[in-house]
């Protein structure tokens, strides 16, 4: 039934609307509207005595219906509806007319945004007219969670949440967790050991009462929504039962096959059947099945003939779970920008040139060299070692454009830490800018430059060469405004992070977006930093954009709050503003099924139904529609109409 | 070649069968030697059917009319109907089945394949004759040839000469779903795909030439629908550019009566019309097989085909989508790619 009595209340907000708008004109213009009882204007709608006029309105007038003429309905939709609903009617009777976004924060000429105003606040006037009362749709909550990634920042969301009284099924795609932080040295500012306080929580994570932990696994298909997902995971077998395996390293001894270990970023090499590193969880050797001769005793069964504990079965198959959860946490984490695109820097051309990563192996004990920083090459100390800010960084011509965050605080942590090693070595840094904005981190690069006695060169390397066992640095000293060159022993160079490999399956997994770089997108930038943008999934950690480790505990830990806070309530409320099938004229041709983003739609009886809680309410199978057989509520073909006809001036 | 006869004979055995409860097809009509649409539920009565070159109607939407008869009673489909179908009423009948509109099992076809030729259009061949189709009295297929029976005698007339511009510009002359299939699957070297809105193209050149071009056509527009009931996509109950099919049931409320949509004024003038025929084109978007009954039933000559290839030959190009080729896979608006082109969304 068309609305006869409606409200419209035009905001100034402060001057955002009403510098470009005339506010008073728009509230008059409504006034005369054939459905408008009352229409006024006030400074700030949002504020209290805003609202509360707004609730007064409603009861003097006996208002059937409100309209609001502000901002986005993004910000303060709730707000008004819960102002409506205090008044005593349906929260779904209040439309927001978003004049400041699509209005006058786009429009300068005062005259032509006071006359869209007018339009924007009108449609909404007729939309609201024909709004029906709706209730929201209770659905129930499963008090579990999913956490991909098994890096600081997924061991950190998992142990919070486990720790909070929540099941968390922790997914990680490599043999053992611990991500990158677990292969670095040393961290900056403090310089503790961080092996030593990631493999606490790696072990708690273990021994978890709340946490399943599924390494060398990976998701390869989530349905459902908000508090109710389906994640399915498949497991490649690690064809070593870890709680046979007693870590003896009779098998690794054994095995012919020889490859590069990518924990230590290919500086040392390992067995096909390894384990990754001493303190790997789950605490196990592994078979890589890519670089074993063939899982097959025929061949080869060296392995499986020494290990004693009977922990090797050749015959292991993939396995594929399905856990039901309420919540993900995407902590998907980093890769560095790699050697393919910056050959340039001599990157995987020379063996003396490494990134950053390799440099940590090199300085940690637990490393190939055992802690002695010794070049690749020929196994020497290195005298002279050049390190590089922004390789690949801060570039956007050619390489990213954004800046990796943590360079300048890693590149003046390895300097400090070779100079350790080498007190009588000279350590040149080249950079562009220091940006050591963080608790203590200014300190720690002073501490680099005074104490360590590190070079700190402004500006960039124009060419890297090997020339008779030295590597020739060429750079400009923008500072000094002369060129120079060093013979270096070696080269250090600062690689940019970008997403890791397998971040756009998984956003496209889970239906969660990228920004420009291909990190997974925040809700809002500043409002909803932990939430991604689909509902019920959140994110944390390098996953959603450069950061350092005290950062990405933060996050993580932020994410998990979102979580608790998420599964804590009773049950969960839908928007019941979905899709409705007019059934009459449904022919059952399953256009709407097909193109349903959210699987919301099947077919019954030849005709279409929707699923209220799977339904977003998009309106992508209205669209679909040729017969016009389903539509929105509250945004249906005949608002839309009148909605346009309103606009139009018809 | 086909020989008429054994059509007759199929139908006639299908029907003695009792496999299909009737046959879909092409009969002698009463205007000279015209074929018209005809249902024959006895095998007595398969004699009368015909295969010639004037069997130009799109026979999958007497399938349609026959779902809709049976909704309306309430009926559920018994046995198989029978239809004689060519590639493009094939194809038809694949986007009707992609669509559900019913299951392949429902439908018997007797496929007819166009081999080397097509149709005929009736006023091309008119022109070529210099007579009326009152004083044509017989007409067959004959390799690449048409043969005409006029009160001269018989003529032979190249195929091409008179073929309607959508039989030239066929891909898929075959009916590649069939349950038996009348003829073989020839090779085809006639005009290229979209010749026609190629021509049209060039010759109107820029856009706002093309659009005069179109504001005269609907301009022309008497809305008689003749283009919608011809056509067997055009099935919906109730069509949204006009309020006359808007259909009520018995839980149909005063309000719903009262708040129809009316997206287009019933009057037959240009703004209108433009609006009837832009929608109906882009509701036919990756649906349309081209079978030409739309542009063949114009009583004003509006060259409806132009606007259905022209969406044709985008959803080609941009997501190599070609309408009629299976039932498995999605149709055109209702799929989404990964890699489907977005640089036209600014």
């Amino acid at each position: 039934m068309t609305k006869k009595r409606t409200g419209v209340f035009v905001c100034h907000c402060g001057s955002n609307i009403a510098a470009t708008v005339d506010v008073a004109a728009v509230a008059k213009a409504m006034a005369s509207e054939e459905s408008v009882v009352c229409a006024r204007d006030y400074v700030y709608m949002c504020s209290d005595p805003g609202q509360n006029a707004v609730i007064q309105a409603i009861k003097d007038n006996q208002l059937d219906s409100v309209v609001v003429s502000c901002c986005s309905p993004n910000l303060h939709e709730k707000t008004f509806r819960d102002n409506a609903k205090s008044a005593g009617l349906n929260s779904f009777t209040c439309e927001i007319a978003n004049i400041r976004e699509q209005c006058s924060w786009v429009h300068k000429d005062r005259g032509q945004a006071t006359e869209k105003a007018i339009r924007i606040s009108r449609s909404a006037v007729r939309r609201a007219g024909r709004n029906l009362a709706l209730e929201p749709i209770a659905v129930g909550v499963t008090r579990r969670v999913l956490v991909v990634g098994g890096g600081i920042a997924g061991i950190q969301a998992s142990l919070d949440l486990a720790n909070a009284g929540f099941e968390v099924v922790l997914v990680e795609k490599n043999a053992t967790i611990g991500g990158h932080m677990i292969q670095l040295s040393e961290t900056f500012p403090t310089l503790d050991c961080s092996q030593c306080i990631l493999s606490p929580k790696m072990v708690e994570v273990s021994r978890h009462p709340k946490i399943t932990l599924m390494t060398s696994s990976e998701v390869e298909e989530v349905s459902g929504y908000i508090g109710n997902f389906k994640a399915k995971i498949r497991s490649k077998p690690m064809y070593v039962d870890p709680d046979k395996c007693k870590i003896c390293d009779d098998c690794s001894q054994v095995c012919p096959v020889v490859v590069p270990n990518q924990y230590d970023l290919g500086v040392s090499a390992r067995r096909a059947i390894y384990i990754p590193y001493a303190q790997a969880i789950p605490a196990s050797y592994t078979l890589d099945e890519a670089s074993c001769l063939g899982l097959n005793p025929v061949v080869c069964g060296k392995c499986k003939d020494v290990c004693e504990a009977g922990a090797i079965d050749y015959d292991v198959q993939p396995r594929t779970v399905i856990e039901d959860v309420g919540a993900v946490v995407l902590a998907t984490g980093f890769d560095l920008y790699g050697q393919d695109h910056l050959g340039s820097y001599g990157l995987g051309q020379y063996e003396d040139v490494l990134d950053g990563l390799q440099f940590e192996r090199l300085c940690s004990a637990s490393g190939p060299t055992k802690g002695h920083v010794l070049r690749p090459s020929d196994h020497k100390e290195p005298k002279d070692v050049v390190f590089i800010q922004c390789v690949g960084s801060r570039d956007p011509a050619r390489h990213c454009s954004y800046c990796s965050k943590i360079c300048c605080m890693y590149t003046a942590k390895h300097a400090r830490l070779y100079k350790h090693h080498v007190p009588d070595g000279r350590a040149y840094v080249f950079y562009i800018d220091i940006r050591s904005g963080g608790k203590g981190y200014e300190e720690f690069v002073q501490r680099t430059m005074e104490d360590d006695g590190t070079l700190y060169l402004r500006g960039r390397v124009s060419s890297i060469y090997e020339d008779n066992g030295k590597i020739r640095v060429f750079g400009n000293d923008t500072l000094s405004g002369q060129n120079v060159e060093i013979e270096a022993d070696m080269v250090v160079l600062a690689l940019a992070m970008q997403p890791s490999t397998g971040t756009a399956e998984i956003a496209k997994i889970l239906k969660v977006g990228r920004d420009k770089d291909g990190f997974l997108a925040e809700a809002h930038p500043k409002l909803r930093p932990v939430e991604s943008v689909t509902a019920g999934i959140f994110l944390a950690g390098a996953a959603q954009g450069p950061k350092d480790i005290p950062e990405t505990v933060s996050q993580a830990s932020a994410a998990a709050a979102k979580v608790i806070m998420l599964l804590s309530q009773p049950q969960l409320t839908h928007s019941p503003m979905v899709a409705r099938v007019r059934s009459r004229l449904c022919t059952g041709c399953e256009m709407c099924v097909d193109a349903c983003p959210y699987d919301a739609i099947r077919l019954e009886n030849g005709k279409a139904v929707v699923n209220d809680v799977l339904c977003e309410g998009c309106g992508t199978c209205s669209a679909t529609c040729v017969r016009a057989a389903i539509e929105v509520k509250n945004a249906t073909p005949l608002q839309m109409q009148e909605m346009i006809g309103a606009v139009l001036n018809f | 070649m086909i020989n008429p006869q054994d059509l007759c004979t199929r139908a006639r055995d299908l029907l003695a069968s009792g496999e299909v409860r009737a046959v879909v097809g092409y009969r002698r009509g009463s205007r000279g030697m015209a074929a018209e649409p005809v249902v024959i539920t006895k095998p007595e009565e398969a004699a009368s059917l015909v295969w010639d070159p004037s069997c130009v109607h799109n026979l999958a939407l007497y399938l349609v009319a026959d779902r809709k008869r049976l909704a309306h009673l309430h009926q559920t489909p018994g046995k198989p109907i029978a239809i004689v179908a060519k590639g493009c009423d094939a194809r038809a009948l694949v986007v009707l089945m992609q669509e559900n509109y019913f299951k392949r099992e429902e439908v018997y076809i007797l496929g007819v394949s166009c081999e080397s030729t097509g149709v005929w259009d009736d006023q091309k061949l008119m022109q070529r004759l210099g007579c009326d189709s009152q004083s044509l009295t017989g007409g067959r297929f004959d390799g690449d040839d048409f043969v005409v029976t006029t009160a001269t005698g018989e003529q032979r007339i190249s195929a091409p000469e008179c073929m309607a511009d959508r039989c030239l510009e066929c891909r898929h002359p075959f009916p590649t779903m069939n349950n038996v299939v009348l003829g073989e699957e020839k090779a085809r070297t006639l005009a290229a795909p979209f010749a026609a809105l190629s021509r049209f193209e060039e010759a109107t050149g820029t856009q706002p030439a093309r659009w005069a071009f179109w504001q005269r056509q609907f301009e022309r527009c008497i809305r008689c629908f003749a283009c919608r009931s011809v056509c067997p996509m055009c099935y919906c109950e109730e069509c949204i550019v006009d309020s006359i099919t808007f259909t009520v049931a018995l839980d149909t409320t005063a309000a719903e009566k009262a708040n129809r949509v009316r997206w287009i004024q019933r009057s037959a003038t240009r703004s209108e019309n433009i609006g009837y025929h832009m929608t109906r084109a882009l509701h036919l978007a990756g649906r349309c097989i081209d079978c030409g009954e739309c542009e063949r039933v114009c009583p004003v000559h509006i060259p409806l085909r132009l606007l259905n290839n022209k969406l044709e030959k985008e959803s080609r190009e941009k997501f190599g989508y070609e309408p009629g080729v299976s039932i498995e896979i999605a149709s055109l608006v209702s799929s989404f790619r990964d890699d489907d082109p977005n640089d036209f969304i600014r």
